[in-house]
């Protein structure tokens, strides 16, 4: 005879957890559409997507164990900001491999790879119409496919395929926003099977967009057909799409605004604080990427790389990094505008 | 085209048929063919060779084990006070997975081996029909044992006649019980309780401590003995840390 434990967390309303969820989170705008409770749902009802999370039925379907409140980054929301801590920073480009800036993510996960500390890698690729496609990475390989690397700009499901890779592998590296970062990190601090993700790479974060949402904007205001672009990227506070014949549109992101999705307008985590190593391209001059060293295994791997001298590496200008942190504090406030009145008040 | 016809000496063609009716003498009096004339002659078969399948309904706890591991999709489970499986044998391919699978040792091999049916729609063998164990009709007078060695194959013939009557071949089951590898990765979904079908599966609600001190809510799950280690819950398991272990 055997017998074990498991924790219910508190509901908050009298209803099925689901219903707390939505009640709390999604309904009240502050959803990051993470998919980690998708993932973690044990009947499979919460779908993701390019939509906003759902679970069709659920008074009926849910089985209430709690468990998408458990990995809930957004559930009692506390938002972390800053730079976090660090032991190492670097800017550095990648001299094998072509990505977003230095290909820096790739590079430190082809090390990880060939080091032996992960089997596999979660990564996100794209189709014709730039909606994204998860790819798991088992071989080096695979990593010089031009569609894998750089930034898409559109949420994607990779914790679902990430809770499928630790199911059947036990060492798991991933790549996502500080917001799913913070997911995977809840959950291994709530289900010890989570501890096979070894390596998590957080990308530094402004916001994020539904799919269908920036295309059908593209398309409207700036006749723009991501079937022919090569790249989007934004700098210095620039949303950039460049063609395959080499013209490119530039506009200010803030014309962005109204489809910025609402869960990202309460999220100050710039620079991705609970990763094992953050990589963006703020704070390095262009074609680098800043590295930040957060904890044992990422330092590692990045002097393997200094070793190997398979990177290009120089000083990176923290300022940057630092001033962009405190931009993200600035324009998305937690709680959100109307209660900040009252907070201001109390000061 | 024609065909010539071929020309031989009349010496040759005398010798030709002085061999043949030497062969039919020497067939007659010491024959050595390793054909079995069947169903005069009866071929004894090694005790373990997989045969008809036989089902003892007292056993069965309806777990549907040997439906799902079936690779042939030959086993259906049909509703009678409980599901039971027959067999498809239309499709069965004898590999015995859902014998070597049953946890309870419900489904077993049998002693009869040359089955034969009068239509398609009787291949498809029903629960009740596998619980009864049949009987074979006498028709052979001799039995035949196959000896093969490395060097050379031979059959003996012999007088004395198998027993005919149809028996369980009894399996032979490790008790095994579901266990929980990781109890830290429980998500307390509770879908091994629902799916168990034996209720052996408990939950109990508890606080939680640590230290000594309260920290919040939760369950207690508990593997009691009832469980018969079907390894339904196993399945189930969306973490995937249940596995089944043996009964010592």
């Amino acid at each position: 005879m055997q017998e074990w434990q498991f924790v219910m967390p508190e509901k908050k309303h009298k209803k099925k957890f689901f219903g707390n969820l939505k009640a709390e989170v999604i309904d009240a705008k502050l959803c990051c559409h993470c998919a980690a409770c998708s993932a973690i749902c044990p009947v499979y009802g919460i779908t993701a997507g390019d939509k906003p999370i759902e679970f069709p039925n659920w008074v009926k379907d849910c089985v209430d164990c709690g468990a998408c409140v458990k990995v809930c980054p957004r559930w009692e929301y506390k938002p972390l900001n800053g730079v976090g801590n660090y032991v190492e920073v670097i800017s550095a480009k990648s001299k094998r491999f072509k990505g977003q800036d230095g290909a820096m993510v790739t590079e430190i996960t082809a090390t990880a790879l060939e080091m032996g500390l992960i089997e596999k890698a979660i990564f996100v690729s794209r189709d014709e119409d730039w909606r994204t496609k998860i790819v798991t990475i088992r071989d080096v390989s695979q990593l010089y496919d031009r569609k894998v690397t750089g930034t898409k700009y559109c949420y994607a499901d990779s914790i679902p395929a990430l809770k499928e890779a630790i199911l059947s592998s036990k060492a798991v590296g991933f790549v996502g926003t500080p917001c799913m970062v913070s997911a995977v990190r809840k959950m291994q601090n709530s289900f010890k099977k989570f501890e096979r993700v070894k390596l998590v790479i957080g990308l530094f974060c402004t916001e994020n967009f539904y799919h269908h949402q920036l295309s059908e904007f593209l398309l409207k205001h700036k006749n723009v057909d991501l079937m022919k672009a090569t790249k989007t990227d934004i700098k210095k506070g620039k949303f950039i799409v460049r063609f395959v014949d080499g013209s490119r549109v530039s506009f200010p992101v803030k014309e962005l605004e109204e489809i910025i999705p609402s869960g990202c307008k309460v999220c100050q985590d710039f620079s991705a604080v609970e990763s094992d190593v953050s990589v963006g391209s703020v704070g390095s001059e262009s074609g680098f990427s800043t590295v930040l060293v957060r904890t044992e295994i990422a330092k590692a791997i990045v002097d393997k790389i200094r070793e190997r001298g398979t990177a290009e590496i120089k000083e990176p200008d923290m300022g940057a990094v630092q001033k962009l942190c405190d931009y993200k504090i600035k324009i998305h406030p937690y709680p959100p505008k109307k209660k900040e009145e009252k907070k201001e008040e109390k000061s | 085209m024609k065909v010539e016809k071929i020309s031989r000496s009349p010496i040759a063609e005398l010798k030709r048929h002085v061999d043949v009716i030497q062969e039919a003498f020497k067939q007659a009096l010491i024959p050595d063919r390793v054909t079995v004339e069947y169903p005069r002659e009866r071929r004894i078969y090694p005790d373990n060779l997989r045969g008809f399948i036989v089902l003892d309904r007292s056993k069965c706890i309806s777990c549907f084990r040997c439906a799902q591991i079936c690779p042939a999709n030959a086993i259906q489970m049909s509703l009678y006070d409980n599901f039971y499986p027959g067999v498809d044998y239309t499709k069965c391919i004898f590999c015995h997975f859902c014998v070597d699978s049953c946890p309870t040792g419900a489904l077993a091999s049998s002693n009869l081996h040359d089955m034969a049916f009068r239509s398609l729609e009787e291949m498809k063998v029903k629960a009740t029909q596998m619980t009864r164990l049949p009987t074979i009709v006498r028709e052979d007078k001799q039995s035949v044992e196959y000896f093969v060695t490395k060097k050379d194959w031979k059959l003996q013939r012999k007088k004395e006649l198998e027993d005919i009557s149809v028996l369980r071949i009894i399996p032979r089951i490790k008790p095994r019980r579901a266990f929980c590898e990781e109890p830290e990765s429980c998500l307390g979904c509770r879908q091994c309780m629902e799916v168990c079908p034996h209720d052996a599966i408990v939950m109990e609600r508890c606080e939680i401590t640590l230290g000594g001190e309260v920290i919040g809510k939760g369950c207690i799950l508990k593997v009691t003995e009832k469980c018969v280690g079907c390894g339904l819950c196993v399945r189930q398991c969306p973490m995937q840390i249940l596995a089944l272990k043996e009964v010592e």
